[in-house]
């Protein structure tokens, strides 16, 4: 393969954009596609759009394009590290919404010191896949209004999944759970693909700070611990203080940060 | 109509990771480029780590650059 560089870049006035389906752009020169844009609505109801151009011309153009047809407020996610692609979307009139770190998380208890830790009394931890579906959707719920009544539920960095008919436990098998005599008071969803995401950890507002948090992750790093996992990741808004301070007191490392941006 | 030929996409594997958000991927074929991450992979959370296979985008135009646009499970 000839790795030279060519010099030939799309001219800055041919360019056009098409709109060649529902959530997709095509920017073109010379009937070449030279960049794509594509939206995609998020099951909260936001709209996240991404743009692929090898070059400023073809992203600028796109981004005018999809600002046109798509109505406000429009987002999008940026490794905060990739200055050039932050700098387009800055460029194309987009401000930054939040912060968002992500951590490598190790799973040894002896690199954890979660090894001996107990959930608090009057609480048990019910294994993934063993909690009860109905009272796991009740305290997801009752979290989620809880969030949302407080710093709102689209400020967390919690990932935002397809799923259907509002319910947003889509798969029951992945939560883990803390159980109190009258009901669930908290929940940690650990999916693996390839290697394992801490998706969501919560605990209702009335049994925080009593070390229910720290058990449920105890209980799931130890879980991919004993299944041959040496890490997991996790993603943390900057702002969220008490999320930082527990994921950097079981040794986790920051590997990267990702901006959300919106117009 | 609209051609999307030219672009060419060719399977390969992190053998780097970079900062400023970029990988160096090494091709079926042996040459490494440096990549960064398509924006829809982004939007989906999927993250790109060492010994991962890839799918790669190459600009027809600089064949020392790419952009990661998938990546195997396996």
């Amino acid at each position: 393969m000839n790795t030279q560089p060519f010099t030939t870049r799309p001219s800055e006035h041919a360019v056009t954009v098409t709109r060649v389906a529902d959530g997709q752009w095509h920017a073109l020169d010379d009937d070449l596609v030279v960049g794509r844009g594509h939206a995609l609505h998020r099951p909260d109801g936001r709209l996240f759009v991404s743009i692929d151009a090898w070059h400023d011309t073809p992203f600028d153009r796109l981004a005018e394009a999809m600002q046109v047809a798509l109505p406000a407020p429009l987002y999008t996610v940026v490794d905060e590290a990739d200055t050039e692609l932050t700098a387009r979307w800055l460029r194309a009139g987009f401000t930054v919404r939040r912060r968002e770190a992500e951590f490598a998380v190790p799973t040894d208890p002896r690199l954890t010191g979660l090894g001996e830790v107990l959930p608090p009394p009057g609480v048990t931890i019910v294994p993934a896949g063993e909690a009860d579906e109905g009272l796991l959707r009740a305290v997801d719920r009752a979290i989620r209004e809880e969030v949302e009544a407080g710093p709102g539920w689209q400020s967390m960095p919690a990932e935002v999944i397809p799923f259907p008919e509002g319910d947003t436990v889509v798969d029951p098998s992945k939560y883990a759970v803390a159980a109190a005599p009258d009901g669930y008071l908290g929940l940690i969803r650990v999916v693996t693909v390839i290697r394992p995401r801490i998706g969501l950890l919560a605990v209702r507002s009335g049994a925080q700070r009593r070390g229910v948090a720290r058990a449920l992750l105890a209980h799931a790093l130890g879980a991919l611990h004993r299944a041959g996992y040496a890490e997991a990741w996790a993603e943390v808004q900057e702002t969220n203080r008490a999320a930082s301070a527990l994921f950097e007191s079981v040794g986790a490392r920051p590997a990267s940060s990702n901006l959300e941006l919106v117009r | 109509m609209t051609k999307d030929k030219n672009v060419i996409e060719v399977e390969g594997r992190v053998v780097e990771c970079l900062r400023s958000a970029m990988f160096t991927v090494e091709l079926e074929n042996g040459h490494q480029v440096l990549a960064h991450i398509s924006g829809k992979i982004r939007k989906h959370y999927i993250k790109i780590m060492l010994e991962d296979r890839v799918l790669v985008e190459l600009p027809p135009y600089d064949l020392s650059r790419g952009r990661i646009v998938f990546r195997y499970r396996n």
